[in-house]
């Protein structure tokens, strides 16, 4: 174990490291910063960058630009009342109200410090739950990671949106697009149009980049409004050390809750934030602070989704399974390096896991600094040009989907499956679904066949192994379960409807003064 | 929303028996395992229409909500996805720098930026940038069109 850790920190200490996390962290506080832009598509962003890299070094610049956005995404919510990211969204209440106060400088530094505390605190969760979590992973045969594919996607389809139906859509669409190219298995091509660049199927980075990155800014140029800019003084006075030491409750608060959602599938830590930020409100000594500026109220979500960086890696490094946008992205860069996560990479590529244990913990310390001498140029930051903006962010994409194989082909896939994603966030659609089935197609349909090609095509063998059994069962569940508390709704809202009808006709019938 | 539902559920449960019927175009080799190439897909087909079958029949009820969709800048969308696809289909003829600026400028323009010189400063910073990084530092390999190599 111990030497372990200190492979590890020789891969994550190395100059070319730590260079390239500093890029990656500075690069994540910029992309969060900017408004609509969320860590997830900043580190989309980047993956073209990472071909050339040694696997080790990629993963944890992504890890560096996961970190640097939740910072990035308070700048925004704390300056012009917009979270640069989903996770900041609960930082907004207090943060801008400090800064309408002329505290700007010490709602950053409050989200900065709880932040890095927080980041610090879950690569800790992190190793302590994820080295256990691989050695029962390692026991799991073809049958588990099935059904385990099976429950992740149930759990992302029926919790991440609103709409179930939709979402169990988007997922299959996902596992459809994933068919496409070589059947892995036979290797007989199949549904590629007539496309040869198609044979080695759709390339998930360019999936995800167009799913994530262009159907936002598609989004931003059809529907959102102008954000706003910068009003008011901007001040530099940092928080003083009593006064963080007063929001410990707050912290800790955000850390379980950070760690819960980081181990479900989530969106990106926003729940989480959220729910701390209540938390922090009912355990507070002085609530009525909340919503005018209290500190308090940056500390719980600031501190939440910055402990979601490093518990969001628990489900993809032992099992393989992405639970958010971010740790998505995150499977889609290992498998570029030919990196298959889940439980073998603890044995077989210790440096890889340990590395970005190490490299993430260095990377909270890079947040700390760098977003202590941004103080200053977050400003020009957040001011930034909408126009140029999108169009920079568009112009990058394009080259960077030129780049993954150096044709056209996967241009023409970032561009139509970001028509495709902000189709479906129009229309109420999950995305997260689409890319999880796109991610897990592989997994789920190989390990299905593999399955029943072990038990001699006997389909009992989902059902007779306990975990498997288990797994399966859950996903049922999960599925069923909004169905069921809707028809719950309904029989209890045509109850309601029933007794006021009776009572409108027992008032009707009777005779008017 | 309700009759975009109908519609979007129509067009699913067309595709999953147009992507059920592909599936009988694949040839099924001798070395393969029990299920074969086939019948993952076949299962997914089925799953999909019976989900579309599901929309569609929501939609129908009424029973979907029915929030009213955000108002959409229809000619600014159509006109920024117009300019992306030109760029894109423009990238080979005309080559990666020359099309880029273009772009840039066009689309910067187009999105209601309408300072000059700020215009023509960004679209140079950015396009030099991107090719600075991508082109020289990655050796991405673009085509250059009229300007060669």
């Amino acid at each position: 174990m111990l030497e372990r850790f200190a492979l590890g920190a020789q891969i994550a200490l190395q100059p070319l490291s730590l260079l390239f996390m500093l890029v990656g962290v500075a690069w994540g506080i910029i992309g969060g910063a900017l408004p609509g832009i969320s860590g997830s598509m900043a580190m989309a962003l980047l993956l073209p960058f990472t071909f050339g890299m040694d696997p080790a070094i990629a993963l944890m610049m992504l890890a560096g630009v996961y970190i640097g956005a939740m910072y990035g995404g308070s700048i925004t919510a704390i300056l012009i009342r917009t979270p640069g990211t989903p996770g900041a969204a609960a930082t907004v209440i207090d943060g801008y109200e400090l800064h309408k106060k002329g505290q700007s400088g010490k709602a950053l530094g409050v989200s900065l410090i709880t932040g890095t505390i927080g980041g610090v605190v879950s690569v800790f969760i992190l190793v302590a739950l994820a080295v256990p979590l691989s050695k029962i992973a390692l026991a799991f045969g073809p049958a588990e990671y099935f059904a385990l594919g099976v429950f992740g996607l149930a759990l992302i389809s029926s919790f991440v949106g609103r709409d179930l139906l939709k979402g169990a859509i988007s997922g299959l669409l996902g596992l459809v697009l994933a068919t496409a190219g070589t059947d892995p298995f036979s290797g007989t091509p199949r549904f590629i149009v007539g496309k040869t660049d198609l044979l080695s199927g759709v390339e998930l980075v360019a999936g995800m980049i167009g799913l994530f990155a262009v159907s936002e800014m598609l989004h931003q140029i059809g529907e959102s409004e102008a954000w706003e800019r910068i009003k008011g003084k901007f001040t530099t006075d940092l928080p003083k050390w009593i006064e963080i030491i007063k929001l410990r409750t707050a912290m800790l608060i955000g850390i379980v809750m950070g760690t819960i959602e980081g181990l479900l599938p989530g969106g990106g830590g926003a729940i989480a934030a959220f729910i701390s930020y209540n938390e922090a409100k009912r355990w507070s000594k002085t609530p009525e602070e909340f919503g005018h500026g209290s500190l308090e109220g940056i500390a719980a979500p600031e501190t939440a989704n910055n402990v979601v960086t490093g518990t969001a890696m628990i489900p993809l490094l032992t099992f393989g399974i992405p639970g958010s946008n971010s740790a998505a992205v995150m499977l889609a860069a290992m498998l570029l390096h030919g990196i298959q996560p889940g439980p073998q990479l603890f044995e077989r590529t210790p440096q890889i896991v340990y590395g970005l244990f190490v490299g993430m913990f260095v990377a909270n310390f890079m947040m700390l600094a760098l977003g202590y001498l941004s103080l200053r140029p977050a400003i020009a930051i957040v001011n930034i040009q909408r126009p140029l903006l999108l169009t920079s962010i568009l112009a990058l994409v394009l080259i960077g989907a030129y780049s993954i194989s150096n044709r056209m082909f996967e241009v023409w896939v970032v561009l139509l499956t970001g028509l495709l994603g902000y189709g479906m966030r129009r229309y109420g659609f999950n995305i997260l679904a689409m890319v999880l089935g796109l991610v897990l197609g592989f997994l789920v349909e190989v390990n299905l066949r593999r399955s029943l090609l072990i038990s001699l095509g006997n389909p009992w063998v989902f059902f007779t192994r306990p975990i498997s059994l288990a797994l399966l069962i859950f996903a049922m569940i999960t599925l069923l379960w909004p169905i069921i508390r809707q028809v719950r709704q309904d029989r209890k809202q045509q109850r309601l409807l029933r007794d006021v009808g009776d009572f409108t006709e027992l008032a009707e019938s009777q005779p008017r003064q | 929303m309700r009759r975009a539902d109908l519609l979007i559920g129509i067009g699913l449960l067309a595709f999953a028996i147009l992507y059920y019927r592909e599936s009988f175009a694949i040839t099924v080799g001798f070395a393969s395992d029990r299920l074969g190439p086939t019948f993952f897909p076949r299962l997914l087909a089925f799953a999909l229409g019976i989900c579309a079958l599901g929309l569609i029949r929501r939609s129908l009820t009424g029973r979907s909500d029915v929030d009213p969709l955000p108002p959409l800048r229809i000619g600014l969308f159509v006109g920024a996805v117009a300019l992306t696809l030109a760029y894109a289909a423009l990238l080979t003829p005309l080559g990666y720098v020359i099309a880029t600026l273009l772009y840039m400028a066009a689309m910067s323009w187009l999105l209601g930026y309408r300072n000059l010189l700020g215009l023509a400063g960004t679209t140079a910073a950015v396009t030099a940038v991107l090719y600075l990084v991508f082109v020289r530092a990655l050796n991405v390999l673009v085509p250059m069109g009229p300007l060669g190599r």
